[in-house]
């Protein structure tokens, strides 16, 4: 089987190394042969690393340590559960996996497209391979999964602890979903600047995957925050890590894009901006393999072996230059009639969003390449950590909240004073009076907490202004159709789902917004030395320690657990288990926290320490509203399902415009 | 009116930028050490302090509480850790010299992008108005004027 996964990974690369040459060729001579010869390529590069992965993959599930990469990430009594996800557990494996979601993708993009806009798709399929050829020439000859140990050993070393956590199977995958998927609108878009057809078709094409890769992107960080919540046992979720910057920077420039892109399709205006914004999002998600991968930046996350660093940075630079050529050589093509109405409208709100999105992420890229750049002017390296990206961000998130909140209700072409009144006057009275409500109650003793007071003031001023929208938008429904409140709130809904969904998903950031700032602010913890029956209290809370448990979960893991009784008023509330794992060979145990998540606050609980006598040093942490994070993640899940949705009208109003187009010039429109 | 929206300004950004004032009270002091400095432990975890929690962290916490219960303060633990690791044990850079680079050029970046979305709008919105008065009839009519009007206050009643 080993022998099988590596002959079809070096057959998936010659492959889309013909597949690239060959759809080039065709575009380029109107070589149909060529064309029908390079169409079957998609499928059979995707067959040969589905085989490839599905090798490597039974080289877990049947412990077959003669291959280095199932030594190094597995052993038998790793749940199997643990073992398919070992699968990306390693840098090996993982760029197997990116392969192999990457040439899925393209396959997908290839049933769609096939006989669709034969002047853009074929260069589409051919960026996509040549993306794909630098990851099959990293897997077939830098890092081979199926390289062999010549006396296999008894055992592996097993999956590093701290990933044998749910989140593993899930976190990786989504945020490879949102990485790999940008690979389609820019590849599209690369496509459109060859083939010169630079009208806002290519943004049609690819608006779903935009939305979606957006979506697993955003999905893909929450979880990694919920992951480090519950595994890493310091009581937070986002530590500014690099390499959770390097997820963070592609999302913040994609929202850009997502956001901008709306003015090219309804005034067919910022066509270079948008070209070069999802340039630079695909150029992002390169830099963050770039950073996980070359050990060049300090993090938690960056593989053992990180040596592929110069390979992602060449073909950083190669994209990078080849992009800035390909939009300066097309820029007469790319000018628009550029005119706007007014300075007050929404189109203008979209470029100042634009604007904040895109600092956040310099700051955020700033902060991450300041070690490097501060060693190479002063040759002292520094850390930028936290109190850094808190300083610098939090500010700017504050306007981008805002931001949220007068896109809605700014009128496109043009607002006037009266328009404004009207649209602003209960959304700013709903923050006045939230201001002048909580100013009593919440403390205002720092910077962190007055930062809290204006976060929550704005998510009020936002959240009027969304569910204005929503209920004015019911309220006329009512009134035309005869429909009762539910029903019209859920026809406008379906009607324009793109709009509402957008909404939806506003609402979905806010309460992420709120959540962050809640537990940023307000949180606080503890930490005491306990003997058995002892307790202490935190926040209304008595947490007495009841006993300590031993026990071995498996031939490899021991668990030591503390069993401590939470009463409120008297009453026994819950039971929380806090534990440490001992993995035989590891030097560090790892703490497994228990929390009780309410929607108020979680009760977040850790053991430190534990001594022969039973004694134990718990950490209980008390941080408000953090589920309301988790809740805004699905609330951005439902916006985003609704916002995808295939939409028949503007499908039927897409198929009006194409036959106007047909009735006007003689040449039939591609579509 | 300009200069004292560019006083507001700055002061904003001097006071975003300001240094946490530390609250009073052991726990805190302890709590806003930790946030001021990295772990040094052997697998470089590259963790805030008070974000790890590795056993050299938890030694780390207990020399910094009896430090400062010995009476030094923050600043001078915070110097002496300098002293013996180098800047890179701070968890942020020093506001001073070349590090104020770090803290000063995102604020220095989004206003100079400020005002060239400013710009760019506002030359976006003149050609609107070059085309408007090279289309617009010599003389209005009252009447035209009237009805001008009229779709005006009804085109802001309607949200696209």
């Amino acid at each position: 089987m080993n022998d099988i996964g590596e002959f079809t990974l070096l057959v998936a690369l010659a492959t889309a190394l013909y597949g690239c040459v060959a759809y080039i060729m065709s575009a380029r001579g109107n070589r149909i042969d060529l064309y029908l010869s390079a169409d079957k390529t998609p499928f059979i590069v995707w067959a040969c690393v589905m085989i490839s992965s599905i090798c490597l993959w039974k080289a877990f599930l049947t412990d077959d340590f003669s291959l280095q990469y199932v030594w190094a990430y597995s052993n038998r009594e790793l749940d199997t559960f643990y073992k398919v996800a070992s699968f990306w557990g390693g840098q090996k494996g993982s760029l197997l996996f990116w392969t192999l979601l990457l040439t899925t993708y393209m396959l997908v993009v290839y049933f769609q497209n096939r006989n669709k806009n034969l002047r853009v798709v074929p260069y589409a399929m051919a960026v996509m391979l040549v993306i794909v050829v630098f990851f099959l020439f990293l897997v077939n000859f830098s890092t081979n999964p199926f390289e062999r140990i010549p006396l296999p050993p008894e055992d592996g070393r097993g999956l590093n602890p701290l990933l044998q956590n749910y989140w593993m199977v899930i976190h990786p995958p989504t945020l490879y979903l949102g990485y790999v998927g940008f690979t389609v609108p820019f590849a599209f878009a690369v496509a459109a600047l060859i083939s010169k057809d630079l009208d806002d078709g290519w943004i049609r094409m690819t608006r779903k995957w935009t939305l979606i890769s957006w979506f697993f992107l955003c999905m893909g960080n929450l979880f990694g925050a919920s992951w480090a919540y519950v595994e890493l046992g310091w009581g937070g979720y986002w530590a500014w890590d690099p390499v959770e910057n390097a997820a963070f920077m592609p999302l913040l420039i994609a929202t850009a894009f997502l956001h901008s892109v709306m003015i090219q399709e309804k005034k067919d205006m910022m066509k270079v901006w948008n070209m070069s914004l999802i340039l630079l999002t695909f150029a992002m998600t390169i830099f963050g393999t770039f950073i996980t991968r070359s050990g060049l930046i300090q993090s938690v996350h960056t593989f053992d072996e990180a040596t592929l660093g110069y390979y992602f940075l060449a073909f950083l630079f190669v994209i990078i230059a080849a992009c800035t050529a390909l939009i300066i050589a097309r820029l007469p093509l790319l000018k628009s009639a550029n005119e706007l109405d007014s300075f007050l409208s929404r189109e203008s709100s979209f470029l100042f969003n634009n604007l904040v999105l895109l600092g956040i992420a310099f700051a955020t890229f700033w902060g991450t390449i300041f070690p490097i750049i501060s060693e190479a002017v002063r040759g002292v390296k520094i850390t930028v950590g936290p109190p850094f990206y808190n300083q610098v961000n939090v500010p700017i998130g504050l306007a981008l909240l805002a931001l949220i909140g007068i896109g809605p209700v700014i009128a496109w072409r043009r607002a006037t004073f009266s328009n404004l009144k009207k649209n602003f006057l209960k959304p700013v009275l709903a923050g006045i009076v939230a201001a002048a409500a909580m100013f009593p109650v919440i403390p205002l003793g720092n910077r962190a907490e007055i930062y809290t007071y204006v976060t929550f003031i704005l998510c009020v001023f936002v959240l009027t202004s969304i569910l204005t929208e929503f209920y004015k938008g019911t309220v006329s429904r009512m009134g035309l159709k005869d429909e009762s409140a539910v029903g019209a709130l859920a026809t406008m809904t379906w009607r324009n789902k793109r709009r509402y969904g957008g909404y939806i998903v506003h609402i979905g950031v806010v309460l992420i917004f709120a959540g962050i700032a809640g537990s940023q602010a307000y949180g606080t913890h503890t930490e005491k030395h306990l003997q058995l029956g002892d307790s202490f209290e935190i926040r209304g809370y008595t947490i007495k320690y009841e006993k300590l448990i031993a026990v071995e979960a498996t031939s490899i893991k021991t668990r030591i657990i503390a069993q401590l009784a939470v009463e409120r008023d008297g009453k026994r509330y819950w039971t929380g288990h806090p534990e440490k794992e001992f993995y035989k060979g590891q030097n560090q145990p790892v703490s497994e926290v228990d929390v009780l998540s309410t929607w108020k606050e979680d009760l977040y609980m850790i053991l430190a320490d534990f001594g022969e006598d039973e004694s134990a040093t718990i950490k209980v942490y008390v941080n408000p509203m953090v589920s309301w994070m988790w809740t805004g993640g699905w609330v951005i899940a439902f916006g985003t399902m609704i916002s995808m949705w295939p939409d028949r009208l503007e499908q039927r109003r897409r198929l009006d415009r194409v036959r106007r187009q047909e009735q006007l010039f003689p040449t039939p429109a591609q579509e | 009116m300009r200069t004292l929206k560019l006083l507001t300004g700055l002061f904003v950004l001097v006071w975003a930028l300001a240094g946490q004032a530390p609250v009073a009270g052991a726990g805190a002091l302890l709590q806003d050490l930790e946030n001021q400095l990295m772990c040094k432990c052997d697998d470089k975890c590259g963790k805030v302090l008070i974000n790890c929690t590795c056993a050299t962290s938890d030694k780390t916490r207990a020399k910094f509480s009896k430090m400062l219960d010995s009476g030094l303060t923050v600043a001078q633990i915070v110097k002496m850790q300098v002293d013996e690791y180098g800047e890179t044990i701070l968890s942020a850079p020093s506001k001073f010299g070349f590090n104020l680079t770090a803290w000063m050029t995102p604020f220095v970046a989004l206003i100079a992008g400020g005002f060239g979305v400013r710009k760019v709008l506002q030359s976006w919105v003149g050609k609107r108005d070059g085309i408007d008065s090279a289309e617009a009839p010599a003389a209005e009519s009252e009447i035209s004027k009237k009805y001008s009007k009229r779709l005006k206050d009804e085109l802001d009643g309607i949200e696209l």
